[in-house]
């Protein structure tokens, strides 16, 4: 695959759940492409559908009660209505995830080595000892201590740091181009944080990685990512390099995320205190903009008629809304 | 781990002490006076003499006890009065007929729980799911004494498969074909019984399982749903079942009675009722402990596999 074509094509997603109270538009229309060797940062508030849409890139989401439209194309290869086993030939080996809580993502029953190592046997034909050598090397490089002590060892033996380097090292072992990362770090201590999103970022450098990093803390994507897209109500409000989302957003919903952006000691999904209100209703979202009822911008308009994403240069920054805030003087 | 299986022994100890305690009593709780009560229709001024020398009548209870309890750690149950043979060698015929009949009715309720549990829960409530939750709901409402007539009148007689037999009744070593055809019935039936406690038990648990996180993981690794289910799904979905075998086989035990009754295989329960017929309650007192300790036992085995399936449980 040449380096010039993206690795990821997102085009108009959209994810929406049968419920019994009718459906759920957890996803609409997203959009974004990803480049190899590129890290993308999906930010928003708890509840914005980031994980949702993480899932739906790689085709992770629930079987059943669901349905996507669309398109999600990884090396060309379309994974939106692709069969279960179309999609296990990519998963793994081509695009691997590692999620939020490594308490519950970690089977509680199954060796830690052989979590690592099942993918290397099953997918890549591996012979046991050439396997577990390998899996014992990825427990040494996600800087696991005494790691053929611990190949043997159950979940239960390890610290949340730990669970989630070995949860790292597993999906490291089917060598994907693509590691979505789903909040890789929430569930875990301030200081484990920082090893771990340092532990990804030094990676991602030596294995020529691209990462999708989604967490709801705008500290966690600033120094690591170079694009974001930023999600409400399962929307792209905006999009754009981290520099420039940073120094000059557009919409309202993203500078509130950026004053609001919690330390690191938060813990996982604290609603945003600069904020105030309540993320919409995904059964019931208003007509105009999802964010009218809580944005202090709010005009009429913005209550009858949605903001469509548009650009606010030439160079991939776009935003939806209709009163944008100024950018800053001296600037474009 | 240790640590729990020396506390395990040690409840599996005291809980045998009871019961021994108990089997010992049960014949002082019989109305009467125990020699004669044991003696039954044997009773006479010799065997009355050898009786007093065998289980010490005379001397206070306790000590009584202590006799007693010595010579069944020896394997000595004692002779019974009235068929004038070993305690511990009738039983000794029966147990294996217990044992096989409770081997095969787990293996077959295994062989057909687990793979259908799992096409269950991989569409809960689709048609399958529906109608295996359904029959097992019904089989679940048949008695197995009346399961049992059933399958005599409708199956055994037409294929023309042994339906009663002591007479009929030979070991599995001397002939098997034989052997297995003669318990090929109550085996169906008791596996019916526990196929339904362990199909239900086991749906519920994976479906819960594989709303885990950790599935999803096993699944984003690009692994069969096969795989998924048995190598991921299976184990911790397990505990429930195991624990519920344990419990359902002790139960079988007295379930099989009536089976064993019913088409006259010479087993335990078969040999227990007879027992209570005759009034010989030496071979009853031995019964009761053997099967008891025998329950004891299936469900300190089902705990330990327990223990070695889920991890979790060992750290707690
Ligand atoms: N299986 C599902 N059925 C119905 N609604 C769902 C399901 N999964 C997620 N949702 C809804 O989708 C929305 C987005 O959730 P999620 O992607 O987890 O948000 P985030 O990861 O940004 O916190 C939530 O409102 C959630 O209730
Ligand atoms: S469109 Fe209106 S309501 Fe929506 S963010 Fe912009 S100003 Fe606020
Ligand atoms: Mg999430």
């Amino acid at each position: 695959m040449s380096d010039s074509s993206p690795l990821l094509e997102v085009t108009d997603l959209c994810t929406t759940f049968t419920t019994p109270t009718g459906p759920v538009a957890a996803v609409s229309g997203v959009s974004f492409t990803l480049n190899h060797d590129e890290t993308l940062g999906i930010v928003g508030e708890s509840g914005s559908g980031k994980t949702v849409l993480s899932r739906t890139v790689m085709g992770l989401q629930p079987r059943r009660n669901v349905v996507v439209t669309g398109s999600s194309r990884l090396n060309g290869v379309e994974l939106v209505g692709a069969s279960e086993a179309e999609k296990r030939r990519v998963w793994g080996l081509e695009v691997a995830m590692i999620f939020q809580d490594p308490m519950t993502s970690l089977n509680p029953v199954m060796r830690i080595g052989k979590q690592i190592d099942e993918i290397l046997r099953v997918r890549r034909g591996l012979s046991r000892s050439a396997a577990r050598d390998r899996a014992i090397e990825l427990l040494e490089l996600v800087g696991i201590p005494s790691p053929t002590q611990r190949y043997r060892e159950y979940p239960g033996a390890l610290s949340g740091g730990m669970r989630q380097r070995v949860v790292i090292a597993a999906a490291l072992a089917g060598s994907p181009q693509l590691l979505m990362a789903d909040e890789p770090t929430t569930g875990l201590d301030v200081t484990i944080q920082a090893q771990i999103l340092n532990l990804l970022d030094d990676l991602r450098a030596r294995l020529r990685m691209s990462v999708v990093l989604v967490t709801h803390d705008l500290g966690v994507v600033a120094t690591r990512t170079s694009r974001l897209v930023v999600m409400y109500a399962g929307r792209v409000v905006e999009v754009g390099s981290t520099r420039d989302l940073f120094a000059r957003h557009r919409m309202p919903y993203t500078r509130a995320l950026l004053e609001g952006s919690p330390r690191l000691s938060n813990p996982a999904h604290t609603r945003l205190v600069t904020i105030p209100g309540r993320p919409p209703n995904l059964a019931q979202l208003p007509a105009g903009c999802s964010f009218a009822p809580r944005c202090a911008y709010a005009t009429a308009q913005c209550h009858v008629e949605r903001p469509e994403l548009q650009p606010a240069d030439g160079l991939g920054h776009y935003f939806a809304c209709w009163n944008p805030l100024p950018t800053p003087t001296g600037v474009s | 781990m240790t640590r729990y299986l020396v506390r395990r022994l040690v409840t599996f100890v005291l809980v045998v002490f009871v019961i021994s305690v108990g089997a010992f009593y049960l014949i002082h709780l019989l109305p009467g006076d125990p020699a004669a009560v044991i003696l039954g229709t044997g009773d006479s001024p010799a065997n009355r003499t050898k009786l007093y020398a065998q289980l010490g009548l005379n001397k206070p209870i306790y000590e009584q006890y202590v006799v007693w309890i010595k010579n069944v750690l020896h394997g000595n149950l004692g002779t019974s009065f009235i068929s004038e043979t070993s305690v511990w060698g009738t039983i000794r015929a029966a147990i294996p007929i217990d044992l096989e009949i409770m081997f095969i009715s787990q293996i077959l309720a295994f062989a057909a729980a687990v793979p259908l549990a799992m096409r269950s829960a991989r569409r809960p409530d689709g048609w399958l799911d529906r109608v295996l939750s359904a029959g097992s709901f019904t089989l679940l409402s048949i008695p197995s004494f009346i399961a049992i007539v059933l399958l005599v009148l409708f199956v055994a007689i037409d294929l023309g498969v042994p339906h009663t037999g002591v007479s009929s009744y030979v070991s599995l070593t001397s002939d098997w074909v034989v052997n297995l055809e003669s318990l090929a019935l109550p085996s169906i039936v008791l596996a019916v019984g526990s196929f339904v406690v362990y199909f239900r038990v086991l749906r519920s648990d994976l479906i819960a399982t594989l709303q885990e996180e950790f599935i999803t993981m096993a699944r984003s690794k690009g692994l069969s749903q096969r795989r998924i289910l048995w190598r991921h799904a299976l184990r911790p979905s397990s505990v429930s079942v195991l624990g519920a075998a344990g419990v359902n086989i002790g139960g079988l035990l007295a379930g099989g009675f009536i089976v064993q009754y019913l088409l006259d295989i010479p087993g335990l329960g078969y040999t227990l009722i007879q027992a209570i017929g005759l009034s010989d309650y030496l071979v009853v007192q031995g019964i009761v402990l053997v099967v008891s300790v025998g329950v004891v036992l299936i469900n300190f085995f089902f705990d330990m596999v327990i223990n070695l399936v889920d991890p979790r449980i060992r750290r707690e």
